[in-house]
């Protein structure tokens, strides 16, 4: 399939990046290109000018951050994400989806900053970030700026960013050494495609204390406050999980569509809402 | 906005070769219109069959989902490159012909170098990490069996099993 | 006369060759191979002609609507435009494309582009041709086309209702055909069975076999030799040409088809002739050649799919001893937009009527119907999958239903060894086979009765997971007798069927095979070349073996081809016939030159030798070159009577079926197979995941049981793939919902199980070398998942669906009414 006419521009650096985003009316940026490609092919976008960020130094670092946050720059590839000493240590959730998202093609080239900036309903790491209160850093013609994953993803295909900003790095909290994460997927075929996502991040004594829980799958990822809520203060049974699991869905309106129904996607979020928890609480 | 050209440098198969490249030209479309590489084929128009895959820089990509123009300054390694006509096959192509892998050979030469790329990044490969790992690629012939059983072969000789 | 003259050298070294051990039954390595795997094999859009322009189809948006004014000035007015085409234009250049189908059926009007209205979404109605691929597709977007949209027909059974819109309004009705089949006396069945068990409803889905080739064409016309060039995938091409021939009014032999290495077909290439028309019509206009490689969003729309039928009515007569006199149903067999192949699809069902099993009383009233979708082709296991998958859902339902165990059942229904050749009540001739030893054989491989331990301890442990076990039993009916379409038709002219292969010694000795049959990964280089290579005494790596199309080779009959498993019979047939023809010239010569008896020569190591004086001895080399360059050292009544190039047409023994009672020998061989599969249900989700499979399959003598199993192997992969995650869904409006790679869930590597395999071979009676035709594989993972899943849910559950996806299997478990429809019932006397 043959691509629409364009032209390609790769900046070597973020502020010329941003430079050109905000020169060019109707520019898009290039990181994976993993569905750009895609969407460019069948002539769903009909961007004038692509912005290739895929090779600039400061996208492709990974590294602490004084607060201890993880800081994955935007143009890091999943199974770099996978790969990565640091990722495992400190977000061991976060690099294994690296290792199964799609294929190894994909995982070669697809990229954390793409798969959060396209937003697409079923992408796997937006439910993740907003689970884990991940802080997203933004740059613009004003400099930088950041922002909640919780209030990153608008709508489907729709986030925060403005037009000519781009997104620099995913900051990922240090877990607290009580803190786990699960991440639970009802999927189509291995590493394939999702009906149902959720992620949860718990931080558990014997008794649960707190907990982040978010269904993907929907329009956006959606918090399940009165899940989180109900968790609170509970031991970690599977009774006490499932009874806290009746209470989720709320906010959540998945499509219906060729693969699954609304109603059923909404019933399997639930499910894998409760066993991210249990997940999470399961001692490792 | 015209289309934008770009003179790119890189590696083919180990040779180097330059060229001037519009924007919008796919990766695939360089391989086998200006290469005139054929043994890349086109399965799909979504990025799933992975007809297309090639190695790039030691990893399998397809290159119906990336630019010509990001290849530039890269090593590209196609099926040509594993053993050129009238050479002997590699070790993996005779693994496919020993364990008939391959039926209309379309998705042959993208499996192959799926396969390649699995079998220099690991250091180990279980049975598991096998089907997994070639998931990228659709074969629509031979229920993926044998191909598994090749390259699993191929595994055991070179130590990885 | 003189024996051409050895040197003193050669005679001193010469010594006879070791005797070859047959090829024959060897799992040898493929001839294909090397060139495939180095990336050098030909593909249609590998190749391309000089001056060539590049081809965009303009396809209809609608499901149905009738096309207005067509404005293509301003794609013509792009630099770089060669023409373009229109449904109108079509209309007067060309007669509508011949349909098999008697009348009503007969009259419907199918043209290469939409003449008057569009049937179906993707439907091509205009088509460019321009200097570049880009281009072409730039114009074809620039080309404005008035619709008028109408209603549309879609369910499979509703069209056939009175207020249904038509799909072709010179039919009168969406009808394309009917017909019933009835045998025995199902009515007196009926009545005097122990119980009867209805079955309202059965649905096979639709999906495709996806090759992932996408169609692609090549075409000059040439009107210097008005000879039209085809450089394609099609995989029937003397089957198009009897079809492009009068609608584009040139003779059949000036469609001049060739074809290398096919990526697959699966019966989808078949039809492809309908754009392969245009393209010829385009060249002729732009008088340059045009080329055109499908994209796989428009293949997925706009080329063909497998069958979707449903089953209503289904009535099982039964006795208390498990035996099953027969069934009774109504099939609707959607065939989309056009028949084109059809309805040879109401036909080819009955080659296995009663399936595996002994059923005397059987009665099927069968309807091809029309709607506004894509139209079909003969995707692997065609027409008969469906079939056998109703009747191996019979099996099950009443199995489950009266409490019986599915594995009696089926020992005590299948065909017995015996009874071999088998004659159906349809007067089908079942060659060879032993579908108890097959069963027993497959449950052996899968461990059915440890899984069956496994199944209980899991019911009892309340893990939330369950188990089923499942088994498919199926044919694959091989080499159709073409009198069958007189079923349909009676006033066609085809029976039997048939095959041409070309055998020649070349100018030094070298043996080639020319083929009529147009392979698409079969290996049919291979496994022609062993057959040869035994006849003619040599290895198979001195045989070459032409496969592909190429008109000019003249290897061919109408019926050439690679479909409907027929290659272990037809072109092997051909291709040992003209070996023998060959091999018979050769042992003229030599007799006549080394002046022996024939039964004093041995065939070794590509030389003739009188056996006991091995130096009196001819090689094929010395043999070809007395007869094409030293021909005067020949006695002229040898010389007349030799060609060292024999074509032979192989013909299978058939007659003419009767179209009064539809019965008669409708095809020759019966390949079997039998699958056992375990697939795990996770019940809070509907997650189904196989954890076992095995399969038996029974082909007759294999060639090359390495590629007989690579083939049960594909088969396999389809079948699960359907049953599980492939699927064609449209919405109200006709629009197909998944019509990407990235919708249509081809199975992957990880979701194909590691199928465990045998074979047990029962040489065919009835062809060359006891080989039966097989490649399609019958479907029996549909049968085989379906039973799984009808094992774990138990008898308050039906199966009525042939796909069955995760969510499915969760309403089958959480919510049966909604799922199953009307399920089933039992009457019992």
């Amino acid at each position: 399939m043959l691509l629409p006419s364009l032209a390609y521009e790769r900046p070597e650096t973020v502020e010329e990046a941003v430079a050109l985003l905000r020169a060019t009316r109707n520019a898009r940026v290039l990181a994976g290109g993993q569905t750009l490609l895609n969407a460019l092919k069948l002539r769903i976008v009909h961007p004038d000018v692509l912005v290739d960020v895929s090779r600039i130094p400061s996208l492709r670092e990974i590294a602490h951050e004084p607060d201890g946050a993880l800081r994955i720059g935007a143009a890091v590839t999943y199974d770099e994400l996978a790969a990565s000493p640091l990722v495992r240590a400190a977000h061991p959730v976060t690099a294994a989806m690296g290792s199964r998202l799609v294929d190894r093609q994909v995982r070669a080239r697809g990229t954390i900053g793409g798969n959060v900036c396209l937003a697409d309903p079923t992408s796997n790491f937006p439910p993740l970030l907003v689970a884990l209160g991940a802080r997203l850093r933004v740059r613009g013609a004003r400099g930088a700026r950041e922002t909640d994953a919780d209030g990153f993803f608008l709508a489907p295909y729709m986030t925060a960013l403005a037009p000519g900003e781009l997104l620099d790095s995913v900051l990922l909290p240090a877990l607290a050494a009580d803190q786990r994460v699960g991440y639970e997927t009802l999927q189509v075929g291995t590493d394939s495609w999702a009906l149902a996502r959720a992620s949860a991040l718990v931080r558990c004594n014997g008794t649960i204390r707190e907990a982040r829980v978010a269904l993907g799958c929907g329009p956006v990822p959606v918090r399940q406050r009165a899940m989180e809520r109900a968790l609170v203060g509970r031991a970690p049974t599977a009774a006490a999980i499932a009874a806290a699991a009746a209470l989720a869905g709320e906010g959540f309106d998945p499509p219906g569509d060729v693969h699954a129904s609304a109603a059923y996607r909404t019933k399997m979020a639930i499910v894998m809402a409760r066993r991210a928890v249990r997940a999470a609480t399961e001692e490792s | 906005m015209p289309d934008s050209v770009h003179a790119i440098e890189l590696t083919v198969n180990g040779e180097p070769h330059e060229a001037v490249v519009p924007g919008r030209q796919l990766l695939v479309h360089f391989i086998r219109d200006t290469l005139g590489l054929r043994g890349t084929h086109i399965g799909c128009d979504s990025g799933n069959c992975g007809a297309c895959t090639v190695i790039v820089d030691g990893k399998a990509v397809k290159s119906c989902m990336q630019l010509a123009v990001q290849a530039d300054g890269r090593a590209l390694e196609t099926v040509e490159g594993l053993s050129g006509p009238g050479e002997e096959p590699n070790d993996l192509q005779a693994a496919f012909t020993r364990h008939h892998a391959l039926q209309c050979g379309y998705c042959t030469p993208g499996m192959l170098m799926s396969a390649t790329a699995l079998l220099e990044q690991a250091e180990e490969l279980s049975l598991d990490e096998i089907r997994r790992g070639l998931k990228g690629n659709i074969c629509r012939c031979t229920g993926y069996v044998n191909i598994v059983r090749a390259v699993e072969d191929v595994a055991a000789r070179r130590g990885l099993a | 006369m003189s024996v051409p003259t050895r040197t003193d050298e050669q005679i001193a070294t010469w010594s006879p060759p070791a005797p070859q051990a047959p090829s024959v039954g060897q799992s040898i390595p493929r001839k294909e191979d090397r060139r495939l795997l180095q990336g050098q094999g030909l593909f249609t859009d590998d190749l391309w002609m000089h001056r060539q322009g590049h081809v965009h189809f303009v396809r209809s948006p609608h499901a149905h609507a009738r096309i207005g004014a067509i404005d293509v000035s301003r794609a013509e007015a792009l630099p770089g435009v060669y023409a373009t085409l229109t449904g109108e234009e079509v209309r007067g250049l060309t007669d509508r494309f011949p349909q098999i189908a008697p009348e009503p059926g007969g009259s419907a009007k199918d043209y290469c582009l939409a003449v008057g209205k569009a049937r179906f979404a993707g439907e091509p109605v205009a088509v460019v041709l321009a200097e570049t691929r880009e281009l072409a597709r730039d114009a074809a977007a620039l080309v404005e086309v008035d619709y008028e949209p109408l209603p549309v027909t879609l369910d499979g059974v509703a069209t056939t209702q009175p207020d249904a819109p038509l799909v072709h309004s010179e039919i009168g009705s969406n009808i394309g055909w009917e017909g019933v089949y009835e045998f025995g006396d199902v009515d007196w069945a009926l009545e005097h069975a122990d119980h009867v068990v209805r079955i309202p409803h059965l649905h096979f889905h639709r999906f495709s076999s996806t090759p992932l080739e996408c169609n692609a064409a090549v075409v000059d016309w040439e009107q210097g030799t008005d000879t039209i060039q085809i450089l394609s995938n099609n995989q029937m091409p003397q089957f198009a040409a009897m079809f492009m021939a009068p609608a584009l009014g040139v003779r059949t032999d000036q469609l001049q088809f060739r074809s290398q290495d096919i990526g697959g077909a699966f019966g989808l290439k078949l039809t492809s002739y309908t754009n392969i028309t245009a393209i010829a019509l385009l060249s002729r206009k732009a008088n340059r050649p045009a080329k055109w490689t499908e994209y796989r969003s428009e293949h997925m729309v706009g080329s063909c799919h497998g069958n979707e039928r449903t089953f209503r009515g289904i009535e099982v007569p039964v006795m208390a001893d498990g035996q099953i006199l027969g069934f009774s149903a109504t099939a609707f067999d959607d065939v989309g937009a056009f028949m084109r192949y059809e309805p040879l699809g109401g036909v080819i069902f009955s080659q296995v009527l009663p399936g595996c099993y002994r059923f005397q009383h059987l009665r099927v009233d069968y309807r091809t119907v029309l709607t506004n979708k894509t139209p079909v082709g003969p995707n692997r296991g065609y027409s008969r999958l469906q079939h056998l998958w109703m009747v191996e859902r019979i099996v099950d339902i009443v199995a489950s239903q009266l409490g019986l165990d599915p594995v009696a059942v089926r020992r005590r229904n299948y065909i017995a060894a015996h009874e071999f050749p088998y004659e159906t009540p349809n007067g089908c001739l079942y060659d060879s086979g032993d579908y108890h030893a097959a069963l027993d054989r497959v449950l052996e491989l899968v461990d059915y009765d440890g899984w069956r331990e496994r199944q209980a301890e899991l019911r009892a442990s309340g893990s939330g997971r369950r188990i089923g076990i499942g088994i498919g039993s199926t044919l694959d009916s091989g080499t159709s007798n073409f009198g069958q379409a007189r079923l349909i038709n009676r006033e066609l002219q085809y029976s039997g069927n048939g095959e041409a292969a070309i055998c020649k010694l070349d100018l030094g000795g070298e043996i080639s095979v020319a083929l009529g049959t147009v392979p698409q990964g079969q290996g049919h280089e291979t496994t022609t070349a062993q057959v040869v290579a035994d006849t003619l005494g040599v290895s198979p790596n001195e045989v070459r073996v032409l496969a592909g199309a190429d008109s000019a080779r003249n290897a061919y009959v109408a019926f050439s081809g690679t479909y409907a498993s027929q290659f272990a019979v037809t072109g092997i047939g051909a291709a040992l016939g003209a070996a023998k023809a060959l091999r018979d010239d050769l042992y003229a010569i030599a007799t006549s030159v080394l002046e022996c008896a024939p039964e004093e020569l041995l065939l070794v190591g590509g030389t003739l030798s009188v056996e006991g004086d091995e130096d009196r001895a001819m090689t094929f080399a010395e043999i070809a070159n007395l007869v094409y360059a030293n021909n005067g050292a020949l006695p002229p009544e040898i010389a007349d009577a030799v060609t060292l190039n024999r074509r032979f047409v192989y013909r299978p023994p058939f007659g003419v079926p009767d179209w009064r009672t539809k019965s008669g020998h409708l095809t020759l061989t019966y390949a079997s197979q039998f699958h056992a599969c375990v697939v795990e249900i996770e019940e809070e989700t509907g997650a189904t995941k196989l954890l076992d499979y095995a399969i038996v399959d029974e082909c007759g003598t294999p060639i090359n049981p390495q590629i007989v199993e690579g083939q049960v192997h594909g088969a396999a992969a389809h079948g699960i793939a359907a049953a599980l995650q492939e699927t064609l869904e449209y919405d109200e409006h006709g629009q197909l919902l998944n019509g990407t790679f990235w919708d249509y869930h081809v199975v992957s590597c990880p979701d194909t199980p590691l199928f465990k395999t045998d074979n047990l071979p029962r040489p065919s009676p009835f062809t060359p070398t006891g080989s039966k035709g097989m490649g399609e594989g019958g479907g029996g993972p549909l049968h085989a998942v379906c039973s799984a899943l009808q094992d774990a849910l138990g008898p308050d559950v039906v199966v009525t669906e042939s796909h069955n996806p995760t969510e499915r299997v969760w309403q089958l478990l959480h919510e049966p009414d909604a799922a199953a429809r009307e399920g089933a019932e039992v009457r019992s006397r």
